[in-house]
């Protein structure tokens, strides 16, 4: 070979393994949409610590490579550094610590003071089995129909972990779906909450919750934790760690751990979870009809645990005594989605009542949320895992 | 003192909780087979009698130093040698030890034979040889049958002649193969419709809650008696004086803030505030593995 032949011989295999060499439209559309996020999250400013990481993930696992290269670079190649990265998603011990970062910093006063308001946090899980159903019709089987139905608790960290378990394959698509449609909370809830309520309804002014005692915020975790994980074990994981990072935080003796956890851990945690959420939605497993399913199936299963939550407020109000009702505003909070669904309630009641702040009271059904989409998909978990 | 002999008590008890935890009692007797004329064959290509042992826990199961034995009067009669990387049986798994008196032959060739003429009493005894794990008393039969559990480490056991439909001889394998998601398939089957899990799960997310709201309001009304009680006692009312209907209701913690925020904003109170002063070293000492910080950019605030 002489010395010509052999540097073409050579640029030509390395040409070969450039991404240039190995582009196929399905890269080009995946890398526009990851460009598409993080357009949304920086200029749009929707959920940016969301997006950003995922939509550069959608670029880092969208760069077209020659797989038979034996490079070990991909996501899905056993041993890459991004494959041991995606472990926390793919074995599902990200979300539990993003759970107990959520614990430690989230205050559950709200709806110590107001028990009630948990049962909105319930009611709005319906949006999670009327998908689950839906999913079915469509010819997903069971367990894929319980991994897509869990978007319906827009509660990201939930989804992943279920779908880790119940359907692995669907896991870029459920994931993006799902911190998609929490982005988009603003623009999905308010027409829905418009469009159940009056405007007497949404002039309802809530009594002031109560102070509540330390001492109330301690036991609540200790409590809840016991009496949820009875029920469902199986919600363990995530159930654990949010009522253990919330007793971090409210007793008052492991600020230190409380602020690690609330801080600094969920947001190493935060960092990876999105990156490899994005990496995971490589071209040749994202791009199918099912995906396209799963994103109709989210919306709609976003748009039914809303309207269950306003709905069932209005329900309630039918027997609550008339200084004690309800806004039913406060409703769409009953999604997880913390906190933006209930800066959602918030916002809404200010449109029509500038003294009307309903943030507090929407955190109580905004928290409770939190608590029932983990004890649903615990529940999923017992059933179909 | 007092505390530390506590904290050493706890530590104490949840070591030995943990200890037992990590025990090997979730090792599993799971199939036998004592005449083997054309069954499964060794590494040596010889045929003989065979114990199959079952991981039922989720996790790996080290199983050196456990004891195999056919006399209970005698269990330490076959200890699993120590050094073997194949006595880690991953989670839900199977080995199979022949049971043929020829221990030369490796770790899973047992001392001890068993006798096609009578009943025979296998036994696995944990690594003190005092504790019986899992015990089976296997009967006569004729060759080339085992004796399984039905289902892998739990249950009933059968005889299996290997020939009639769901009886066949598995060494090394599941004894209930099973190549789908039973769950799922009762539920495809079902609950074609969804009807059924959605009513199921609604119900348990909202006992779940409910649950939870009803303790948390038995909770609170003794926490908001408390506080009602603390208010009239700062009143220097005596609270069982004062019937329930006409005790006063407890500040809301806007009620709280706008009281505060009164004090501060037409007396300057101030709340007691820790008189300590706490001096620390910002600087950090120069190394030449962390210089690089003094030259790597700020991240441009927007």
């Amino acid at each position: 070979m002489d010395f010509s032949d052999f540097i073409v011989t050579n640029l030509n295999q390395f040409w070969s393994l450039t991404g240039f060499a190995n582009v196929t439209w399905s890269h080009v559309a995946m890398l526009l949409v990851g460009l598409f996020f993080i357009w949304l999250a920086i200029k749009k400013d929707f959920e940016p610590m969301l997006l950003v990481p995922i939509g550069f993930g959608i670029l880092i696992g969208n760069i077209p490579f020659d797989s038979t290269a034996g490079l070990e670079i991909g996501i899905y190649e056993e041993g890459s550094v991004l494959n041991i990265l995606y472990n926390g998603v793919s074995a599902g011990w990200y979300p539990p610590l993003i759970f107990l970062g959520i614990g430690a910093m989230t205050d559950f006063s709200a709806l110590i003071a107001n028990p009630k308001l948990m049962l909105v946090g319930a009611a709005a899980q319906f949006g999670i089995f009327g998908a689950y159903m839906v999913a079915l019709a469509l010819g997903f089987m069971p367990d894929q129909a319980g991994a897509i139905a869990i978007i319906g608790g827009a509660d990201g960290p939930t989804a992943i972990f279920l779908t880790s378990k119940l359907a692995p394959n669907l896991l870029g698509a459920i994931a993006v779906s799902a911190y998609s449609y929490m982005a988009l909370v603003p623009v999905i809830q308010p027409p829905i909450m418009r469009l159940f309520t009056t405007k007497k309804e949404r002039l309802i002014k809530m009594k002031p919750a109560r102070a509540v005692s330390q001492n109330e915020k301690i036991i609540f975790p200790i409590v809840g934790f016991l009496l949820t994980c009875f029920v469902v074990p199986s919600g363990l994981p995530l159930l654990g760690m949010l009522f253990f990072g919330n007793l971090l935080r409210e007793c008052g003796k492991t600020t230190r751990l409380a602020k690690t956890a609330s801080n600094a851990l969920t947001d190493i945690v935060t960092i990876l979870l999105g990156m490899t959420v994005g990496a995971s939605t490589q071209a040749s497993e994202f791009l199918t009809v099912d995906t396209l399913k799963i994103f109709a199936l989210g919306f709609m299963a976003f748009v039914i645990a809303s309207t269950s939550g306003v709905l069932f407020v209005k329900l309630f109000n039918l027997i609550l005594p008339k200084s004690k009702k309800l806004n039913p505003l406060i409703g769409n909070a009953g999604v997880s989605a913390v906190p933006m669904a209930a800066r959602i309630s918030n916002n809404l009641g200010l449109e029509y009542d500038p003294s009307n702040y309903l943030l507090m009271h929407a955190m109580g059904p905004n928290v409770a949320g939190v608590i029932g989409s983990a004890v649903a998909a615990g529940v999923l978990l017992g059933f179909l895992a | 003192m007092k505390r530390s002999i506590i904290l050493l008590t706890l530590i104490a008890v949840v070591g030995c909780a943990s200890m037992s935890a990590q025990g090997r009692r979730g090792l599993r007797l799971n199939e036998v087979m004592v005449v083997n004329d054309s069954n499964y064959v060794d590494d040596y290509g010889k045929r003989g009698a065979w114990i199959e042992l079952f991981n039922s826990t989720f996790g790996p199961l080290e199983i050196s130093k456990v004891f195999l034995t056919n006399d209970p009067q005698n269990p330490k009669m076959y200890p699993v040698p120590l050094g073997d990387v194949n006595t880690r049986i991953p989670k839900r798994q199977h080995i199979l030890f022949w049971a043929d008196g020829k221990p030369t032959y490796g770790t899973f060739h047992t001392n001890f034979t068993l006798d096609p003429n009578r009943e025979n009493w296998i036994g696995v005894y944990d690594t003190d040889g005092l504790t019986l794990i899992d015990s089976v008393t296997v009967p006569v039969m004729e060759s080339n049958r085992s004796f399984a559990r039905i289902d892998d480490g739990v249950g009933a056991w059968e005889v299996r002649d290997g020939v009639s439909e769901g009886k066949h001889i598995t060494p090394s394998s599941a004894n209930r193969i099973k190549d789908t998601n039973g769950k799922v398939d009762m539920f495809h089957a079902n609950d074609s419709h969804g009807f059924s899990l959605t009513i199921m799960a609604m119900a348990i997310v909202f006992t779940a809650l409910l649950v939870l709201c009803v303790c948390f309001w038995i909770i609170s009304r003794i926490g908001a008696k408390k506080l009602s009680d603390k208010k009239l006692k700062s009143q220097g009312v005596d609270p069982t004086s004062i019937k329930r209907a006409e005790r006063p209701q407890g500040d809301s913690g806007e009620e709280i803030a706008a009281i505060v925020m009164a004090l501060h904003e037409h007396l300057n109170a101030h709340d007691n505030e820790a008189t300590i002063l706490t001096i620390n070293k910002v600087r950090r000492a120069y190394s030449p593995w962390s210089s690089k910080i003094y030259s790597l950019r700020e991240i441009p605030r927007r």
